[in-house]
Formats: structure tokens, sequence, C-alpha cells
């Protein structure tokens, strides 16, 4: 009645919305509320995606970027597979060893009335990539392994010429044999099988069962890194890469493997230290009444605002006194864990005071009741302050940076990326290794995610509001 | 008395291991860097006093100016942008109840990541050819479709609106019922044209040096706006989801009683979200302003990727002035900046801090 009547008022024949059309509203409001939160979370997921597809392509920089590759092609895993048993007797890895007898089987095609040819092959003597394993590589396949042509057939195909429409081509498939000779006297394993065709430019390639790494001079030469890779051989060749190439020079040992090593044995550190301190501290802060705990508390907040370049000279001459520098332990010691005490002082303020003081009545002491009745009790809070601190020691860069320089085995893995980006990561630079070294490094923590994510993301939220 | 005094021994021992700890890295590290400025120590020999000459030196240091300008600006825009954002972003989590749960998810990953993966990452993404050039190029080829299709969805939008009003009251111009008809519309005609052959490709062959450049975008080198964008990317989840808890403590009985007092949902977010939203806002912005204002990894990791000049920020001159790459330490000149950029970080939380406050008493 009254809307007739206000719109009767103002201009004939005016209402308010159907309820059928009000209903469509709120339907259409909801599409454009998930579609927007599809495209934000597309973005956010996207690139991690996309990043992580380039890890595993043998040029991350190509242009354009195809998104069906080798690595994501379950045939070329299959054919992998296959290649890596019959060299090394390894499905998963691959390589050549001594008795290997490899097939390795091309398909060129060419227009009828062109003639095929047999293309030229060989193994060369290629170096895996530009950093320090081209110093260190020892065997290489073109001097253990032969290669031979063993069968070639003829067949026709057709192909979809360029203005549309089929049009019949003639192809041939020359089947390869690759053996490791057996005259020698030292038969090492032998990481990778390196392989070069040159064929004229008339014909070109149609088939074979992993795509070559690179064509060079026109499509003439078609070069493969390595035909036993094995399926993860293939998959993953690039993280396999920098296990094995970031190696000391003297030793051998792969340089990423040890900064993994001194990451864990830092954040294991740190998290120890961590909780020994935030549990007593924020005890102490929420419970126990003594002087100077509001200046201490003071000052924690205010060591929360200051960063970390403001004191870094100072700490790092301590360390460099003490003789610590260089070593795991400067780097763990160095961290102030105020945001950890806040933390766990503000688990103990919503701990009941009850049960404690009834203890204290029955003559326990402080240290007593803090050990037996309310550490037992605060693992949830532990077991937070546990992932923060690991999360944080891992992920840190500035304080390993400036207290952990030389020797290169040395650093954690963080600083270990920077080296990475520098040898690596120019504008011709091998991106593969850098990309697969930096999906390397999140392995721990997001594993440490996955499985506790609830904690963490609940948290997060407690620690920012107050 | 007896179990006062017990107290009072037993709370210091118990927060000694972290007292010494603050001690010794923090309290008496400040001490140190305030007393270095003013010498011309370099790590070796017994420093020296030298009165304010390393201030004086850092006024006429045209790097420190340009380290002070990046650091203020970048953390001014990356502040406003990501705080904006974040709340944007909340809103819409919020009304996206059954996305939520896997929302939190996907949205918290970037920011467990380390600062030095994730630059790695963006670098590759940001390489003179790489993706984030070939989007653009993309963007630039078919920009005329682009354009088109917002053209269809004003034209489109506007008429059905204008239609509406005439029988019925209460359509908004954004009506949403509406705007799905539109971009519909708006996407067959693009398509319809496309196949007619009526917009052409615009072919392009891109490259966009967007970290290697001395070139400057507004106030801020173009490099440090590639890193401002990857630490929105990084920084706005974690601050979505502080929103977010914000958001649902909110008791909906508030946005009821507004409806039905004819308040429309822009009203609705001034009046009721934004102040309710006060105390989880002053976080965020604190929390933003000292993580901009220490920026140092992502630079660090940029390293000779990108000129001095174009990525420097206080953080990283401080650094780059104690351990100078194939110089002697300039720790004078590098405390004296750290000085100037923990000032900086106070000044600049507690002025937010007063006008935070001064905001909620009203």
């Amino acid at each position: 009645m009254m809307a007739r009547k206000t719109a009767a008022d103002a201009r004939p024949s005016r209402r308010p919305l159907p309820a059928g059309a009000l209903r469509r509203r709120q339907l259409a409001l909801s599409t454009w509320l998930y579609l927007a939160l599809l495209a934000v979370a597309t973005i956010m997921t996207g690139t991690f995606v996309l990043a992580f597809m380039a890890s595993l392509k043998v040029d991350p920089l190509e242009r354009p970027f195809r998104v069906y590759f080798d690595q994501l092609n379950p045939a070329a895993w299959i054919a992998a597979a296959r290649l890596g048993q019959e060299g090394a007797g390894d499905a998963l890895w691959g390589g050549l060893s001594p008795g290997a007898e490899v097939d390795f089987s091309v398909t060129y095609g060419a227009p009828a009335g062109t003639e095929i040819v047999e293309p030229k092959a060989e193994i060369p003597r290629r170096r895996p990539g530009s950093g320090i394993a081209a110093a260190l590589m020892r065997h290489y396949a073109a001097d253990y392994a032969s290669i031979a042509l063993k069968s070639s057939s003829s067949a026709m195909m057709q192909v979809r010429a360029e203005k549309g429409g089929l049009q019949a081509w003639q192809t041939r498939t020359f089947v390869y044999e690759i053996t490791y000779r057996t005259d020698g006297q030292d038969q090492p394993w032998i990481e990778r099988t390196p392989l070069n065709l040159t064929a004229p430019p008339s014909q070109t390639l149609v088939e074979s069962p992993i795509s070559p790494s690179r064509s060079e001079r026109r499509g003439r030469l078609l070069s493969w890194d390595n035909i036993t890779p094995g399926v993860l051989g293939l998959i993953f060749n690039n993280y396999r890469r920098v296990i094995n190439e970031t190696a000391d020079l003297e030793t051998g040992k792969s340089l990423f493997g040890s900064w993994l090593v001194n990451s864990f044995a830092i954040a294991a550190g740190r998290l120890v230290l961590t909780l020994v301190v935030a549990s007593l501290g924020g005890y102490a802060l929420a419970r126990l009444k003594f002087s100077g705990s509001r200046f201490i508390f003071a000052a924690l907040l205010f060591s929360m605002t200051i960063p970390a370049q403001v004191t870094f000279v100072s700490n790092y001459l301590i360390f460099r006194d003490l003789s610590l520098l260089n070593t795991p332990w400067s780097v763990i010691v160095v961290f102030v864990a105020s945001a950890n005490v806040l933390l766990m002082k503000q688990f103990f303020e919503g701990f009941p005071k009850e049960i404690e003081e009834a203890a204290i009545m029955d003559g326990a002491s402080r240290f007593q009741v803090f050990w037996k009745i309310v550490l037992p009790n605060a693992k949830p809070a532990l077991l937070v302050n546990a992932i923060l601190a690991f999360q944080g020691a891992w992920n840190d860069f500035f304080w390993p940076l400036v207290l952990i320089t030389s020797p290169p085995e040395a650093l954690t893995v963080q600083v270990g990326l920077l080296s990475l980006r520098r040898s690596f990561g120019g504008a011709q630079g091998d991106w593969g290794l850098v990309l697969a070294g930096a999906f390397i490094s999140i392995v721990p923590v997001l594993i440490l995610f996955v499985l506790f994510q609830r904690h963490i993301v609940s948290n997060e939220l407690t620690r920012g509001i107050t | 008395m007896g179990r006062a005094g017990s107290e009072e021994r037993s709370g210091w021992l118990f927060i000694l291991p972290f007292t010494v700890s603050m001690a010794l890295f923090f309290v008496y590290a400040i001490v140190r860097t305030a007393y270095y400025s003013f010498t011309d120590f370099d790590l070796f020999k017994a420093p020296s006093f030298v009165g304010l000459s390393n201030y004086t030196a850092l006024v006429s240091d045209e790097l420190f100016l340009t380290a002070l300008r990046n650091t203020i600006g970048f953390s001014l825009i990356v502040t406003t942008v990501q705080t904006a954002l974040a709340l944007a972003l909340a809103v819409l989590v919020n009304h996206a109840v059954r996305a939520r749960g896997l929302v939190r998810t996907v949205f918290y990953l970037p920011s467990i990541m380390s600062s030095a993966a994730m630059t790695l990452i963006f670098l590759w993404l940001f390489q003179r050819d790489g993706f984030m050039t070939a989007i653009v190029g993309v963007v630039l080829a078919y920009h005329r479709h682009i354009l088109l299709f917002f053209v269809g969805i004003a034209a489109v939008q506007g008429a059905l609106v204008l239609k509406a009003r005439r029988r019925y009251d209460g359509v908004s111009i954004f009506d949403p019922f509406f705007l799905l008809v539109a971009a519909a519309s708006a996407l067959t005609l693009v398509v319809a044209c496309a196949l007619a052959g009526l917009l052409p490709v615009f072919d392009n062959d891109l490259r966009v040096s967007w970290l290697n450049t001395q070139q400057r975008f507004f106030f801020m080198p173009v490099t440090l706006w590639s890193v401002a964008l990857m630490n929105i990317f990084t920084t706005v989840p974690t601050l979505m989801l502080l929103f977010l808890a914000g958001l649902q403590s909110i008791p909906n009985a508030l946005y009821d009683a507004a409806e039905i007092d004819g308040a429309n949902a822009f009203q609705r977010f001034r009046h009721i979200t934004v102040p309710a939203l006060r105390p989880v806002t002053f976080a965020v912005v604190t929390m933003s302003i000292i993580g901009t204002l220490q920026m140092f990894d992502q630079v660090a990791i940029l390293g000779d990727a990108a000129p001095l000049a174009s990525r420097v920020t206080l953080a990283y001159y401080v650094y780059e002035n104690a351990f100078p790459a194939g110089a002697s330490s300039r720790i004078g000149m590098a405390s004296a900046a750290a000085l100037v950029l923990g000032i900086l970080t106070i000044a600049v939380v507690y002025v937010q801090k007063s006008v935070g406050v001064k905001e909620r008493a009203e």
C-alpha cells in the first residue's frame, strides 16, 4: 500500500523490483563474488604453478611459454623410463653403465619427392652446464659409448599443410643403438648420454622418444642433453643438476646439500633456544611480579620495531671477537626472540591461575610448578612457537648473510640462493638451476605448513591483532 | 614478605635468558651503533672520535639521499596499496562463505615462503623477455579487444539500467544482474568482431627492462616498483587474514539494523566496517610500515641485476657501507645511516599511532 502511494506521488508506474528479480540479483552478486575470488586465487597460485613448470624446463625463459612439454608428457615419461632402464638398469634416474645397449629411434619426414638421408649421429663431449660442474666432470659418455645405425624403415604419413588440408609426406625411421664399449679397464657409471644428430634442412624431425633439448643452425643440428634420463631424471633434471653442479671444486661435495644441512642445523638450534627463552620469559612476564618487568616488556615491544640493520655491526663484532663468525652458533644465538616471548606471555595470561597457586601453597617451588604443571599444558603454544621459530630461522636471510661469509659450504640455503643467482641468474643465465634451487629451499617449510596449517593460520591472526 | 621476595627472585631467573640476549644483542648493540656513528671506525683500527662529520657526510652523499627517498616512497606506496587491497580482499572473502577455508590455505602460501626464494621466482618472472613481458605483450596485442569489451559493458549496462529505472525503483548503476548480462553481451560482441576480422591484433615484439634500468616512474625507480609489486603480492594475503578476523568479530546485527534504517552498501561499509576495523587497521599499517622501511632481502638478492641507485634502500645502504665490495668498511657512515633508519621507523610508527588513537577517540 505504502509503496504504491509514494510511487504514485512521484511518477506513474514506478514500482520496487519484484521478488524474482531481487533473487536474480542476489545470485548475480554471488557469481561476481566468486568470479573475483577465482581471479585472485588464480593470480596467487598461478604464479607458483607457472614458476614450478618453468623450473622443470630445459629453458625456463623460452618464448612463447609452452605449457605442454616433455617433462609434463606421460608418453615421454614412459620413453624416459625405458631408456633409463636400458642405459643403466635404473628406470628412475637413468645413466649409462657397462654392458648397456640402448635403442633410440628417430623419425624424419619430408614432403613427397624429397629424399630423406641418414642423419649424422655422434655422441659429443658435452659438458652438462655452465657452472662448476664443467670443471668437475670426469667421465664423458663420448669416451665410453659408441653409436651405430641398427635399422631404418620408410613409411608415409599425413601432415597438415600450412594452407590447410592434408599433405602426404614420406617418413623414415632410424633406429640407433648406443652401446657401452667394454674394452677399457675402468668402466665408470656415467650420468648422462648426450646425442647430436645433423641432417639437411630439407627434412624435419617428426618423432623421437624424448624431444631434443635444443635445435641449432635452423634445425639442422638437433642435440639431446641426455638420452638415458630415466623418468625422474627427465622430469627433475634441473633439480638433480642444482644438487650435483653446485659442488666444491676440491672435494666434489655438493654445496647445495651442505647448505641444506646447515640451514637445518641452524633452524633446529634456534627452535630449541627459542622455546627455552620464550617459555621461561613469557611465564615470568605473565605471572611473576618482579621489579623491572614493565621495563623489560617495554624494551621487548621496542625491539620489535627496530630493524636488524641498526644492530648488526655490534653483533658482528661480538662474534668476531669470540671467533664464532662463520659458525652456525652465531646465527642461532644472535636472534632476540621478542615476538616469541610475547606469544608465550599472551598464552600464559589466559591460563587459569588457581592450580598453580594451590601447588605453591603445597610448597612446590616456582620452577617445579612451571616444569610439572604449566609446560605440559602449554603444548599448543609451544608447538606454534616451534613452528614459527623454525620457519623464521629457515627463511632468515640477513643474519646468515652477515655472520657466515666463507667458506662456500658454510652458507645457509637462503644465502646460497643468492650465490646461485649470482652465478646462473643472468639475462642468458641458467634459470632452470635458479628456479629449481628456489623450489627445493621451500620444501621443508611447505611440509611444515601442510602438517600444521591450522595452527599457523590461527596463530598469525592473534599475533597481529595484539 | 618471603613469598614476594621469592617471586622477585624467580621472576628475574625466569626472564634472565631473554634479558641477557636482549641486553647483549639489542641494547648494547644500539648503544655501540650510536657510539660508532661519531667515530671513523673501519672494523680494524681503534675508533677515534670525529664529531658529527659522518652525519654531514651522509647529508651530502647522493646515494644516501637516493636511499632515503626510495625508502620513504616505497614504504608509502606499498603500505597504502597493500592495506587497501587486503581490506578489499577480506570483504570479498568474508562474503564468500563457502570458499573461506580454501581461500585461507591458498592465500597463506606466499607468506610462508622465504624472501630469497620468492625474489628468485620474481626475478625469473621479470626477466627482460620473461613471463611478465609476455603478459604485457598479450594485453598490448589485444588492447582493441579489451577496450571494446569495456565500452560494450558500459553501453549495455547503461541502456539496461536506464530502461529499468523507468519502471522500477532502486536499480543501482552497478546492478549485478545487468552487469552479468552486459558482460556476456560485450564478450559476444568482441568475439563476433574478432571473427569478422574487424579487430586486428596489434603485433609487437616487446622487451621491457623491469629491473635492470635507470628509469624512474613517478618518484621511484622502475626497479623498486617491481620490488613493490612483489612485496605487495607476498604480504597482502597475511594482512587479508588479519582483516578477515576483524570482520568476523563485527556482529551481524549492526549491519541488519543499518539496512533497516536504509543505509546502502557503501554507507554500511563506511560507518560500520571501517570504524570497527580501526584496531586491526592500526596493526596492519604498523606491520606494513615496519616491514617496508627495513626492505633489505629483495634488494640484496637483486644484487648486480639492477643498478645500485635504482634499488638502494636505507637498510641496504647501511649494509653496503659496512661491507662494501672491494673497499674498506665505513662503519661510521653505516652506523649514522642505521640510526637515521631506526629513528625514522620509530617516528613513523609513533605518528601513525597518535593519529590512529585520535581517530579512535572521535
